[in-house]
């Protein structure tokens, strides 16, 4: 189950990176943390570890639930530009995501061998976190580098729960506290943007 | 009760902000003294001290640092009373700048004082988000595109650091449990660590995370774009606080690299600071306007700082982290009077100051720009002889002692370009262009004059013990 939910996550960001349209992306991103919620959970459960699953349970509410509701209606404020078309065009794309694919798996081949178990998991976290990059580096607008942004905090939640078997609980609400100040302050520089957006 | 005084002066910030009496922010530079009160009690307290459990822990190294970036802390506060008298800024804008202010200083504080690694993550995670709001109250386009800069490029960076924090505790936790994330037991566990490739890797991660916060090698725009776009009291906190919190990081993660693998940790951080001293000594030379100039110098001193710690030369790296501290906000703050006839007049820029404020804020800045480019009695002149003095006694006792020697020499050489044009410029301020009348305001000269009486400090012999100590 939980490959299968790892396997998801990166299908999840994979077709992120392909959308043009801005609300379609946020449903991707709530997807995505969604997965990654579950996942928490299922290891939580199988570990017994009952940190892990206040965390799974938070990723869920506010990553899955509380944030897009958030960016849709900042979007809806603000009159985001909903038509959100990559700079990178799809032959490319198509090209250049297996290409990322295989060289992160190439280059966590020394790390995997140091991790009891889970052990290919560091790698599909590294490559989340470039393609979050990629998803940064292919729009123009501003609203999809933020998914982008926040697609690479849910790459490293992953390879926090993947790598070391979950973080301290201290730490993982710290993470969340930044999140959601983050969201404020994105919230104040849209303030007075709209013409830039 | 320690921590709370700590935050005290920044929490009274926060909530004077909220107040639209026009006095009230008067009271914000008064409050700010007020840190200095438990810094000296942490002084006199056995080391290590702790303040919050396990968790926030003051030993002698970030109880120096801390004491720097409060003086700096201090220093804004002051030439913040006047910001309306040089740029336009709206009072509603203001009070926010004073708020996120506060916010910067408390996750800072957090920060500098952690002694556990996700601590320090959260804390600078904190002051980087709301250092993005200070850079927007400046109400222009290029403002508003730099505060997303900002947050997007300062986002990855943070990332990588966090990335680089989750595989150091990785490779630990067999070991530590969750006591991985304390660097006290990390230090102290170093050479027991299960999977060094692991630890270097992320330490690795993280030390490009932190060195593209400071402007380092590829980003060494970055950072002068956003520090010319924002007000100046923005670069001097960037400077002077937030680059402190950076560097700490980099001192604690490199003391346990240090253990984990010296010759792999000394490689890559030389390598890597040389080019990106290569890279910044060209671009200073090419430097039209004051702020990049400091910014870019200040992005060369920080590579300094990086290279004597790793070189074992752990006095020099704190003396002229000190120095650097105090006098790079000084000059950024300084700027305000200097370019209040024009952004790019960097001819005459010290002429036109009449009275004895302007005879002695012209003076103190002479001073400070010779400072900087460590003319002696700079303490950065000091902390230069020993750090070099350093770096060629690793590389005596390095392989590679020739290639190591001519890389010290190719990086004198950049450092006199970078002293050249310093001086050129200087020249051109004191004795080119047009003598306009510049007006100079008593509480941006008084947090000049702090940054001068601490410089003297620095080299005062008890300081100077104290460093060693340290060492």
């Amino acid at each position: 189950m939980i490959d299968f939910l790892i396997g998801l996550f990166l299908a999840t960001l994979i077709v992120a990176l392909f959308t043009s349209r801005l609300y379609r992306l946020i449903l991707w991103y709530s997807m995505n943390s969604l997965i990654l919620g579950l996942l928490a959970l299922f290891m939580g459960t199988a570990l017994d570890d009952r940190a892990m699953l206040i965390t799974g349970i938070a990723t869920i509410l506010i990553k899955a639930i509380g944030i897009p509701y958030l960016l849709k209606n900042l979007g809806a404020k603000f009159h985001f530009v909903r038509q959100i078309q990559p700079e990178i065009k799809v032959q490319y794309a198509i090209i250049l995501i297996p290409a990322i694919l295989v060289f992160t798996f190439y280059l966590a081949e020394p790390i995997t061998h140091m991790i009891h178990g889970n052990a290919n998991y560091i790698a599909i976290s590294i490559s989340s976190l470039f393609l979050s990059l990629l998803l940064m580096m292919e729009h123009r607008n501003v609203a999809p580098k933020i998914i982008g942004f926040l697609s690479m905090e849910n790459a490293l939640f992953l390879l926090g729960i993947t790598a070391t078997d979950g973080m301290p609980m201290l730490v993982e609400l710290g993470i969340f506290f930044d999140l959601l100040m983050a969201i404020v302050v994105i919230n104040l520089l849209f303030h007075n943007e709209e013409a830039n957006l | 009760m320690m921590l709370t005084l700590l935050v005290l002066p920044a929490l009274i910030m926060f909530f004077v902000s909220f107040s639209q009496h026009p006095k009230a922010k008067f009271l914000l530079p008064v409050s700010s003294f007020a840190i200095l009160l438990p810094i000296i009690e942490l002084f006199v307290l056995p080391k290590p001290y702790a303040i919050a459990g396990s968790y926030l822990v003051a030993d002698k190294l970030d109880t120096y640092i801390l004491l720097v970036s409060s003086l700096v802390g201090i220093g804004v506060t002051l030439a913040l009373l006047t910001l309306d008298k040089h740029v336009r800024v709206t009072a509603k804008a203001y009070r926010r700048f004073y708020r996120f202010f506060a916010i910067f200083w408390v996750g800072l504080t957090v920060s500098i004082l952690a002694n556990h690694m996700g601590i320090y993550w959260i804390g600078l995670e904190l002051a980087t988000l709301s250092t993005v709001y200070m850079i927007k109250t400046n109400h222009t386009r290029a403002a508003h595109k730099e505060a997303w800069n900002y947050m997007i490029v300062g986002a990855i960076a943070i990332s990588l650091v966090l990335f680089g924090i989750i595989l150091m505790y990785a490779s630990a936790k067999p070991i530590l449990g969750e006591d991985a994330m304390r660097f006290d037991l990390l230090l102290s566990h170093a050479k027991e660590i299960p999977s060094p490739f692991l630890f270097e890797m992320g330490f690795a991660i993280a030390t490009v995370g932190m060195f593209v916060k400071m402007g380092f090698f590829p980003m060494n725009l970055w950072l002068a774009n956003i520090e010319r776009a924002s007000f100046y009291p923005v670069a001097a906190l960037f400077s002077g606080i937030l680059e402190s919190a950076v560097i700490i990081g980099f001192f604690r993660f490199s003391e346990i690299a240090k253990e984990v693998n010296y010759a792999h940790l000394f490689g890559f951080v030389f390598v890597y600071t040389l080019l990106t001293i290569f890279i910044v000594s060209f671009l200073i030379f090419r430097a039209k306007d004051f702020m990049r100039l400091f910014s870019l110098s200040g992005i060369e001193h920080m590579a300094l700082i990086a290279l004597f710690w790793v070189s074992g030369g752990t006095f020099a790296a704190l003396l002229h982290f000190g120095a650097h501290a105090f006098l790079k906000p000084a000059l950024f703050l300084s700027t305000g009077v200097l370019e209040s006839k024009g952004k790019y007049r960097i001819a005459g820029a010290l002429r036109g100051y009449h009275g004895k404020k302007g005879t002695l804020f012209w003076f103190l800045v002479s001073l400070f720009l010779l400072a900087i480019i460590s003319l002696p009695p700079s303490p950065m002149f000091f902390s230069e002889l020993y750090g070099f003095g350093a770096m060629i006694e690793t590389a005596k006792h390095s392989d590679h002692m020739l290639a190591m020697i001519a890389a010290i020499l190719l990086l004198l050489i950049l450092l006199s370009v970078i002293f050249y044009r310093f001086v050129a410029i200087y020249q051109s301020m004191k004795y080119e262009g047009k003598e306009e009348e510049k007006k100079v305001y008593t509480s941006e000269l008084f947090a000049l004059v702090i940054f001068a009486l601490c410089l003297v400090a620095l080299l005062l012999p008890a300081s100077l013990d104290y460093l060693r100590s340290i060492a």
